[in-house]
């Protein structure tokens, strides 16, 4: 039979298998942890898809009103006319506590539920029924309760009122409940239900919907009900049924096809549908258009006059005083009419009921001064004044004196005298007569005035709308109108948004954190030793391969062939090795997913990891193996081939000991001033440092060139030591002593430097650049808290008005819900939470540092950009650097689009990222923006507390104490920020010990330089041999060199890594010192075993027959 | 046949070991070359053999300048022009007697008739060479002598022009040693091949036509 290459190869394998069993075993050893690698990052996505998955259940997607409310039929009409499964829910923010132990749960997701809920998410064996409340596992385990236990359960109802409208009712608008927990919900059952994305199993609360709603609902209407027309009503609210009558803000679809869902919300949508009602004025007998949101949202009123020219916007408002020399009428109300209603009215003109004439003794071309509190930025209620002049005085019961136009503000309109309005507003009880009772007996809130739309629009418009009402002609009925405007209202304009929950989330998880990559880069050490093993074993295999070599080549075969047979060999034995490290990868991807979800879960922030099994993994690992293995074994091939070619060639050079003893007087010297700079020059401590033990690492290096390349050979003792002997080897080659000190060294150093850059709680977070801003608390609220927790009244109200707080200054951000973008997110995020932030306060405080910044034309400070318009519907927001690169990743100068409440797109333009900062998760945005976009926001959730540091407990006492009804949660801001510390510092404690198990596997490889270096001075000790140096002799002057480069690589690494880490080490940062004593104690024994058991492998007998034959 | 004309070679730490060598190597001769130990003649035989580059001088091979070959082309020379016959038998252990002397086969491409061909003139040489019954076995199952014969019969597989013989005896006895003298005299008369053998061995370059002592770096 003919002889083929093939064969020789494959006889070769077969021969040689012994000799090549390293580079299987490490070859082995690198595919797992490779394979393993891409496998935890396949587990990670694959989880994060099912624990998503799990949480929206059936939805695919979710009509959201946002922070506005729609009558839950809505569901209905959309399943109607798409035939998609669509039910209603409502979702709000809230908090429960045990009712027998007290035990709090804050970040509590409530959701107001039918049974519905249930069949839609095909949960058939679960009910729910008004006055029950069902929640799920994690929050039944985290409050230690059964089912048939009590719970108090606190959350914001569902009033469409926003409560900092203006004259919302300043009351505390929570509703409270103690309730029996009817059952506890698996993720089975729909428990874990949750739209947001994060892979952190929520604690859900489920109440039936009719309970969020109790009597809010019927004070929306209590005007109409008062002043309706019955016939006309029913017409309009016809299709109502039972669960219709509530109110929510959230639809569920179970989505079968694609279908265009903003077209059909569109054309199911009636003004009811969102809180507008129809009435007509019995005293005009106009028809008008009100919301129960009182103001109409200036994008709303244009829509509506685009559609029905004939209406006209009104704004009514509260005057806090009409005042005429020194006559006062207080608390009354005034509307601005436009010219179709009242054309007499010119800018700055004003008419008069005869009441108000009377009681000021006004008569036409007075001025008039009128008060009002303005409902501008931050709810401050800065009272304005402007004068009018009286046009005309109308009789009291003329045309527009009509109770219909005040809004049905709900603190006002069912009070039966003045003194017991709550208007939101400081109302001066002294101020109101008798006769302003009378009036509001006779004719309610029937405004005593009038003055012309465009003013009232400028004077009173705010960021919840510029009307409260749309008066149409008489001639219109209100069946006219509504059917003008039911199925053409935009659903954008009225606050609506298609989320396609299970896209965003499968893009979610797909783009969430690249754990592959992620324990790639941890797995460095173990790759990179690896791989320098697999290149010492391949050169091992090859020296053992030079006489096959020396055949081949005295045949005639040519290079090329020589080299393809010696890759197509050592590749063979690769691969051999690659196909088990493929499948250990998976048993490394359980070790690590166990890892993640016990030891490490500091980095994933759960527990519900899963294993997940996938082929392409396993064949990427399998493949980048090769891949690698291939490189390496050209490389070496290459490179062995042309060593061969050049053999007796090479001259042995001494190296320059002068040139060598300068730089390392020098490199001492630089290191060791390095370090003095760093203990004055503060700002650079870090820096200094890290210079100084680069230098120190490169003066040890130098230093033990020196002592090889010393030649003793001329000193006249220069023999009388074995080890000078041995020396004289590394005089010619002292890159064969270098190199794999420099290896272990760097290993060591770079474990040390890396444990050493745990991030810990410093100083310097604690200034006004640091990650506190200087602020001594941080606090968040379950429920916002709409009070200003700075004015008297706030305080007040709080019982924080003690002489001991008086020192608390707050910062009250209020929050858009978003997905929390910080690093204990793994998912890819793309709408974060938004904060409201007063900017101007960290401007004065010169709180916080950037890190980056967008390019301007000039210098500014960030925080003031906040303020600007740099165009319409574009602001500029700031997040931590860390959001913007992993969480949202984007950069200064981008923008990321949102939606505003009236559905305009609003472009954020990010102009910095923040330096670690307790503001991490959040997109910071300009409060003052923040209300004019998203006016429905009741209230502020987060807070920044400064006050005297050493008072913090009590302050967090008290101050958790007295918001406890809000589900206040205070903090200090160190902690705060501390606690984002934890996903980082898991991080590097993985690096920590998979590089110190990298170097134990490195020094491994000290036994191949051992058997590479015997190879190269097998002529030398044969030598020795000849003269009579026995072989234990040998032996041990071969291993003594290597324990030499092994201990001395360890005191390179170790001493430079400890200067370099100077200033942690000084302020007593915490170090993991059990993984660096365990990491160097290792490196030594596994090192001085590698070396010993491979001196034992090395027969020195046959040494005096090869030099016979040499 | 083959010309070595002023060849000098030096290297780092022996200083010159050939210089200004000439040699001329006709079609059928067998020429000795002896001297010291590392009087330079494996290096000799490695220029000849394009396994080694002189600093200077001149190869011809057959009226052709040899010297200015690629690796390549000099594979190709050693495969088709050249066998050689180290101290060391060097088979390889992994491969048959038959597959470590069809090993050179592989080097260049070959068509199934020549490959028939040459594997019956294996055939012929193994008997002359009388290891016929050796054809099967493996290195590491026959004997030192038996080896250095299976490494002839491979240097002969592609009738080259010239033997290049380094020290062939070296690692022999007495016996095996005569034996593998005597056949490689055969070879060269009975086939023409030129026989250039660098030995120790005085008994080795008797049975040589031609005899030559290298000193100094040069033949004498």
């Amino acid at each position: 039979m003919r002889l083929k290459l093939s064969q020789i190869v494959l006889r070769s394998i077969l021969f040689n298998r012994k000799d090549a069993i390293y580079q299987i075993i490490i070859i082995i050893l690198l595919t797992a942890v490779i394979t393993g690698s891409l496998l935890t990052g396949h587990s990670v996505r694959g989880s994060l898809r099912e624990t998503s998955a799990g949480k929206i259940g059936n939805t695919d997607v979710i009509i959201s009103s946002g922070e506005r409310y729609f009558n839950a039929d809505l569901a209905g009409k959309v399943s109607s006319i798409t035939g998609e499964k669509a039910i209603s829910i409502l979702e709000t923010e809230g908090y429960c506590s045990n009712f027998l132990s007290g035990v709090t749960a804050l970040n509590v997701k409530i959701y107001g539920i039918t049974n519905d809920f249930f069949s839609f998410h095909s949960v058939d064996s679960v009910e729910i029924n008004p006055g029950e409340v069902t929640v799920n596992t994690s929050l039944a385990e985290h409050l230690g309760i059964d089912e048939g236990d009590e719970i108090i359960i606190r959350f914001k109802p569902s009033d469409p009122l926003p409560a900092n409208a203006p004259f919302a009712p300043s009351e505390n608008n929570q509703i409270s409940k103690v309730m029996e927990v009817s059952r506890i919900l698996t993720a089975d059952n729909a428990g874990n239900f949750s739209p947001g994305i994060s892979q952190i199993i929520p604690m859900t609360l489920f109440l039936h919907i009719s309970d969020f709603n109790d009597n809010e609902y019927q004070h929306s209407y209590s005007n109409i009900m008062e002043y309706k027309d019955i016939s006309e009503y029913d017409v309009n609210y016809a299709n109502v049924d039972e669960y219709g009558t509530y109110l929510a803000n959230r639809i569920l679809i179970d989505r079968t096809e694609d279908i265009p869902l903003m077209k059909v919300l569109e054309e199911v949508l009636t003004t009811s549908d969102i809180g507008l009602d129809i009435r007509r004025s019995e005293k005009t007998g106009e028809p008008e258009l009100i919301s129960d949101r009182i103001f109409i949202d200036s994008l709303l009123v244009s829509d509506i006059i685009k559609k029905i020219p004939s209406g006209s916007p009104v704004i009514t408002y509260m005057v806090n005083s009409f005042s005429l020399g020194d006559k006062t009428t207080p608390y009354s109300f005034a509307s601005a009419l436009p010219s179709s209603l009242f054309p007499m009215i010119d800018t700055n003109g004003i008419i008069i009921n005869r009441w108000l004439a009377d009681d000021l003794h006004a008569k036409t071309g007075d001025t008039l001064l009128l008060s009002w509190y303005d409902s501008g930025y931050g709810n401050l209620l800065e009272e304005k004044k402007r004068e009018f002049y009286v046009i005309d005085i109308l009789d009291n019961d003329s045309r527009y004196s009509d109770p219909l136009l005040m809004p049905d503000f709900p603190g006002i309109s069912g009070r039966t005298t003045c003194s017991g309005w709550d208007a939101g507003v400081p109302i001066i009880l002294d101020m109101i007569r008798e006769k302003d009772e009378e009036y509001w007996n006779s004719y309610r809130g029937t405004p005593k005035a009038f003055i012309s739309y465009e003013t009232g629009r400028l004077i009173w418009s705010n960021n919840f709308g510029s009307a409260t009402a749309i008066r149409f002609p008489p001639s219109l009925s209100i069946f006219d109108i509504s059917s003008k405007l039911d199925g053409s209202i935009n659903p954008l304009i009225a606050g609506f948004r298609i989320i396609d929950i299970r896209n965003s989330s499968e893009q979610a998880a797909d783009e969430s954190v690249n754990f592959s990559s992620l324990f790639l880069s941890l797995g460095f050490f173990i790759i990179l030793s690896c791989l320098i093993l697999f290149s010492l074993s391949i050169s091992l295999l090859f020296d053992s391969r030079k006489d096959y070599v020396r055949i081949l080549y005295s045949l005639g075969f040519k290079n090329s062939l020589v080299k393809r047979l010696l890759c197509i060999e050592t590749a063979s034995f690769s691969l051999l090795g690659a196909i088990p490290g493929a499948i250990l990868g998976y048993f490394v991807n359980i070790l690590v997913i166990k890892a993640l979800n016990s030891v490490w879960r500091g980095a994933v922030q759960t527990d519900a990891l899963s294993m997940q099994f996938s082929l392409t993994p396993v064949l990427y690992g399998f493949l980048i193996t090769v891949f690698l293995s291939a490189c390496i074994i050209y490389v070496k091939t290459n490179s062995y081939i042309k060593k061969l070619h050049r053999t007796g060639k090479a001259e042995l050079k001494k190296q320059s000991k002068t040139k060598n003893f300068i730089w390392i007087v020098i490199t001492i010297i630089l290191s060791i001033t390095s370090v003095i700079l760093s203990r004055t020059l503060q700002d650079f401590t870090i820096q200094l440092s890290f210079i100084g033990g680069l230098l120190f690492f490169a003066a040890m290096v130098l230093i033990l060139r020196h002592y090889y390349i010393s030649d003793f050979s001329k000193s006249p003792r220069a023999w009388n030591t074995r080890q000078k002997l041995s020396k004289q080897f590394y005089l010619f080659h002292p890159a064969q002593a270098i190199a794999p000190v420099i290896f272990i060294a760097a290993g060591i150093f770079a474990v040390i430097i890396t444990g050493a850059n745990r991030q810990v709680l410093s100083d310097k977070m604690f200034l006004p650049s640091g990650g506190t801003g200087a602020y001594q608390l941080w606090a968040e609220s379950a429920l916002p808290v709409k009070e200003d927790l700075n004015s008297r009244t706030g305080r007040k109200k709080f019982g924080l008005d003690e002489q001991n707080l008086s020192d608390l200054v707050f910062v009250q951000c209020p929050r858009l819900s978003g997905d929390d973008a910080s690093c204990l997110n793994l998912n890819y995020i793309t709408t974060p939470p938004i904060l409201g932030v007063d900017n101007n306060a960290f401007i004065r405080k010169g709180s916080f540092s950037f890190a980056s910044r967008i390019k301007l034309d000039k210098v500014i400070n960030p925080w003031s950009l906040l303020n600007e318009d740099p165009g319409e519907n574009i602001i500029y927001g700031i997040a931590d650097q860390t959001v913007l690169q992993w969480g949202l990743k984007v950069t200064a100068g981008d923008t990321l689009v949102f939606r505003t409440e009236n559905g305009q797109s609003l472009n954020i333009v990010i102009c910095a990222g923040l330096k670690s900062s307790v503001f991490q998760g959040y997109l910071l945005i300009g409060k003052e923006k923040f209300e004019e976009y998203f006016p429905s926001v009741s209230g502020n959730s987060v807070f920044l507390i400064d006050g005297k540091p050493q008072m913090s407990e009590f302050y967090i006492n008290t101050l958790n104490e007295r918001l406890t009804e809000y589900g206040f949660s205070s903090l200090e801001a160190g902690k705060k920020l501390a606690s984002f510390f934890v996903v980082t510092n898991t991080y590097l404690n993985v690096f920590v010990v998979f590089g110190a198990f990298g170097m134990v596997l490195g020094v491994v490889g000290l036994g191949f330089v051992l058997i590479l270096n015997y190879n190269r001075r097998k002529r030398e000790f044969a030598l020795l041999s000849a003269v009579g140096f026995t072989q234990r002799i040998i032996r041990k002057l071969i291993i003594n060199d290597q324990i030499i480069i092994l201990l001395w690589g360890v005191l390179t690494g170790t001493s430079s890594g400890f200067i370099a880490t100077l200033p942690s080490l000084i302020s007593g940062n915490a170090m993991p010192w059990k993984n660096i004593y365990i990491m160097i104690f290792s490196i030594i024994i596994i090192g001085t075993l590698a070396l010993w058991i491979s001196v034992r492998s090395l027969n020195t007998h046959t040494l005096i027959s090869q030099l016979r034959r040499e | 046949m083959l010309i070595l004309e002023n060849i000098s070679k030096s290297y780092a730490g022996r200083g010159k070991v050939l210089d200004e060598l000439n040699l001329h190597i006709e079609k059928g001769e067998s020429l000795a070359v002896t001297g010291p130990s590392g009087s330079g003649k494996s290096t000799l035989l490695n220029i000849a053999g394009l396994m080694d580059r002189p600093d200077s001088g001149k190869i011809k091979f057959q009226g052709n300048s040899i010297l200015g070959y690629d690796s390549s082309e000099a594979a190709e020379y050693r495969n088709r022009n050249i066998g050689f016959v180290f101290q060391d038998h060097l088979l390889l252990n992994h491969l048959t007697v038959k597959e470590n002397i069809m090993l050179p086969l592989l080097a260049s491409p070959l068509s199934d008739d020549d490959y028939g061909i040459k594997e019956k003139y294996v055939d012929i040489l193994l008997d002359k060479i009388r290891i016929t019954n050796l054809k099967d076995k493996f290195p590491f199952q026959i004997s030192g002598g038996e080896a250095q014969r299976v490494t002839l019969v491979r240097a002969l597989v592609n009738r080259p022009s010239l033997l290049l013989a380094d020290e062939p005896t070296g690692s022999l006895d007495q016996k095996n040693a005569n034996l593998l003298g005597r056949l490689l005299r055969e070879i060269n008369e009975e086939y023409g091949i030129a026989l250039l053998v660098v030995t120790h061995s005085e008994d080795l370059a008797s049975m040589m036509r031609n005899h030559l002592r290298l000193s100094e770096g040069k033949l004498v």
